[in-house]
Formats: structure tokens, sequence, C-alpha cells
């Protein structure tokens, strides 16, 4: 009961899926990481997931690995993703797709949209 | 307490290694040197267009009939590689430990020319997962998802692209080992194609009788069901058949897949010719015997197993029936006929040179005539 509690070296915590950030400056590179809740974001890890690297290769790609079986149970296990990991795996296909993502790329669209409006009224005016 | 720490890390590092299930074809493509296993695509199908079966690469027979025409030059296989400069290592050995050295090295040579496969060419991925126009403008680059799993063979590996206009496909072959490469490294082999296998840099290196070379580095480079790869080695083969230079590729591990090459196109002549200039007979024995395997419903194959043909017969049937030089031939099989009974049927391992005095000596004047003269 409470001592065995208190001896406890984790109570109250929680495994999370998330990404710890690495690289050097102006140059960031993710590693997707099952770590304890209360643990620093770069800090001891259970283990490591997978990567994700934010900029994109000569390809034009951006470069996600995931160990999908280690994934699988660490959710098993009850451990949390956060958004950006559970948005990578919505994309992925692992997991359906996050809400926020639709959002996003809605208001991205509504935004390229009244750019190019702006752009031709200010084309039209300095024609005028 | 600090011991107790030490192991509760190894503990966890533990936990995280799995048991890596290899099968055979994971250690297969791991593996430097790819080894022959039964393929389950087949080149022209299982059954030709008459329901006769037809001889595939893999087969056991087909196998030992290219492993025999190889051959095994001993100074030719343990030729000398560019590696680091060390003195030289001596060992004073009696006549039984140097039969025992070579009786191993024979070994070890017949393990290093072990045949590449001779699969057919892969067919394009392109699999569409998802379709989500919703998601379009979402980002300007692709996403490439890998799945990382150490124990999944390469093969079978998720690799999926989500566009930017919101489509979900799988990876493309060349995505596919670009990205392989990436998370997997394989020793030798490059993300991008290195500039000697461009047609250009290709023929500079046979020009140079480099044929060899060229193959390991394009073994390294590609996967054997690849575009790539196939289209080095169709150049290389059909280089040396136009310049006639088998010697290059004789004791090496090409030389299934060359012989391989041509008699599934029926261009067995030049090699038939310079094999019976080399005084090989077994070899041109085995070569006509796997062109019957292979195309079972020629009239060559149709008469041999009609009249039960062995030995010289076979060749003469074949020189009938499918060869352009048949002259050449026909004048080779009756020197042999005229030799009689001085027909070595083992291949000698003797230099061409060599053979040639030999049957000075021993023939007289029937030297071997001029093949280029038919």
């Amino acid at each position: 009961w409470l001592p065995s509690l208190l001896l406890k070296k984790y109570h109250g915590g929680h495994v999370v899926i998330r990404m710890a950030l690495g690289g050097a400056t102006n140059r960031p590179f993710y590693r997707i990481v099952a770590a304890y809740n209360k643990r620093s974001r770069d800090g001891k890890c259970i283990e490591q997931l997978g990567s994700y690297d934010p900029l994109p290769n000569i390809y034009n790609e951006k470069l996600v690995g995931f160990n999908y079986d280690r994934i699988k149970y660490w959710m098993g296990c009850g451990a949390h993703p956060t958004k950006p990991v559970a948005k990578l795996l919505g994309l992925a296909g692992f997991f359906p797709l996050h809400p926020m993502t639709v959002t996003e790329a809605e208001r991205r669209r509504k935004a390229a949209l009244t750019e190019s409006k702006a752009e031709n009224l200010s084309i039209v005016t300095l024609c005028l | 307490m600090a011991a107790l720490r030490v192991a509760r890390g190894l503990f966890r590092s533990c936990r995280g290694v799995q048991s890596v299930d290899y099968d055979a074809r994971a250690l297969f493509l791991g593996a430097r040197r790819p080894v022959c296993t039964s393929s389950s695509d087949d080149i022209s199908g299982c059954e030709g267009a008459d329901g006769v079966r037809k001889a595939q690469f893999a087969d056991a027979e087909v196998q030992e009939i290219l492993t025999r025409i190889t051959g095994l030059d001993l100074e030719r296989v343990f030729k000398p590689i560019k590696r680091e400069l060390k003195p030289p290592k001596y060992k004073l050995m009696t006549d039984a430990q140097l039969e025992e050295a070579v009786l191993r090295a024979r070994e070890q040579a017949g393990k290093l020319l072990k045949m590449p496969l001779v699969v057919p060419e892969r067919q394009p991925i392109d699999d569409v997962l998802a379709e989500d126009t919703i998601l379009e403008g979402m980002d300007t680059a692709k996403h490439v998802f890998t799945d990382i799993t150490f124990s999944t063979p390469h093969r079978e590996r998720f690799i999926v692209v989500r566009e930017p206009s919101g489509m979900l496909r799988k990876a493309t072959w060349e995505e596919r080992d670009r990205l392989i490469q990436v998370y997997f490294p394989k020793e030798g082999r490059k993300l991008t194609a290195p500039p000697i296998f461009n047609e250009e840099n290709l023929k500079v290196m046979f020009r140079q009788d480099r044929h060899e070379e060229v193959l390991n580095h394009c073994l390294v480079q590609f996967e054997p069901d690849s575009a790539d790869f196939k289209k080095v080695h169709t150049l290389a083969f059909e280089h040396l058949e136009q310049e006639a230079k088998y010697e290059v590729l004789r004791s090496t591990r090409f030389f299934g897949p060359l012989v391989w090459y041509l008699v599934t196109r029926r261009r067995v002549d030049g090699l038939l010719t310079d094999m019976l200039q080399r005084d090989r007979l077994q070899d041109a024995l085995s070569l006509v015997r796997l062109f019957n395997l292979v195309h079972p419903q020629s009239d060559c194959a149709l008469q041999a197993v009609q009249q039960q043909a062995t030995g010289l017969d076979l060749l003469k049937i074949f020189a009938d029936c499918e060869s352009q030089k048949s002259g050449f031939i026909k004048l080779a099989l009756q020197t042999y006929e005229h030799s009689g009974t001085d027909i070595v049927l083992t291949a000698p391992q003797s230099k061409p040179g060599i053979s040639a005095q030999h049957l000075q000596t021993t023939h007289g004047e029937l030297g071997i005539p001029d093949y280029r003269s038919f």
C-alpha cells in the first residue's frame, strides 16, 4: 500500500511517444522516442522508435522512419502519442488522419487563395 | 549500486533487441555474395507454349553444367586484389600439408565461384493506398515513411509516400532501394549509382578488359532484378560476344550467367568455336547438352533425343541444325576423329599456347585452323 507506492520509482507518470529534438543550429532533426512523461525532452528515453527529418532532401522528400512493431507494443502498454507524432502517423496511414491535419490543409488553402486574390488586386491597381 | 544501474541499463537495452528471424531471402539480400536459390518467378513461365517444361537458371542440372563449364582455375580465382601493402607470409609445409592446403583452396574457390542470381526483371510498383484530396496544399514536399523494424526482410518492408496532393502510394523500386540503403546501409553500396555505370564509362572499362571488376561492382550496387543490373550485364555480355573474349570471364562467377545469356538467345556458336579452339571438348558437350535442355523443342534437341546421341555425335547434330559456323565445327570434329585414341576427354587446365604446342608435337600438322576464315 502506501510505502510500496512511494517506493515505486515513477508514480503518476506515464509513457509518451514524442519527438526529441537533435541536430545543429538551423538544422533540426527529431527522434521519435518512447519516454516517461516527466523526463526532459532530449533526455534519457526508454526506446527510440524512429526518426523524422523536417528538412526536405534533394528529391524533395521528408524522410520519416517508424518501427511499427515497437510502436504497436508501446501503444499496447498504454503510451500516449503527442500531437505531431499522431499527425505523422496519420499521414503514414498507420493511424486515421488527424483532424488538425485536415484543418491545417484547409487553412493553408484559404490563405493561399486570399494571397492570390490580393496579388491580383495589386496587379490590377498597378495597371490602372 | 553502480553495478545495479549498469545491470538495469543492460537489461533495458536487451529488451529492445528482438530475435532476428532471417529467412533465406533476407540472408541473400544482406550477404555480400548472393547465393543461388530457386527463384519463384520464371523467365518464360514454367511451361513453354507447347506445355513442355523449359529448364530454368536455378535448376540443379543447369547449375551443375554451368559450374562445370566455368572451370576452376585457382590462379585466376585467387588473383591478387588491390589491398593495403603487407609483407608476404611464408609457411614451411610438408607435401601432405601442401596438398591439404590446395584442397582447402579449391573448396574456397568453389564458394567464391557461386553464381549470382539471374532473375526476371522486376515489375514497377504503382499501388495507390489512399486518395485524400482534402489534404491538398498541406505541404510542398513529399513525406516518405519507412518501416524500420529490424527483423522484416527488405523485400517485405512497408515504404509509403504521401504526396503533396494528398495521395498515399507505395514507393517505387528506386525509392525503395535508396531508402533501404539510408536506414540499413550495405557496405560498398552508394545512394546514387556511381558514374562508372554510365554507357561511355562502361565502354572504356570494357575496352580495357575489366569486365569482372565492373560486374562485381554492379553486383554490390544494384539488386539482381533491377533494370540497371540487367542493363550492365547485357552490355558486358554483348561486348564479350562481339569481341569473342570469353577467356576474360572464364574462371569467374560470371561465366555461368554469360553462358545462360547466350544459350537463351541461341547465339552459342562463338562460344562453342572458342571452346573447341582451346581443346575443351567436354565443355563443348556440356554446352550442347545445356542448349538441348533450354530449348527442348528445337530441331537439334529433338534429333538428339531420337538418336540418343552422346559425345561427338551431339556436336555433329548441333553443327547441322543450329550453328552458322558449321564448317569450322565439322572440321574441328574431323581433327578429333583423326587423332583417334589420343583424345583426352578431361578438359585441360593448361593455357591455350601450351595446348597448341602440344597438339603440334603429337598430331603433326593438324594444327587448329583459324575459324575466322569461315
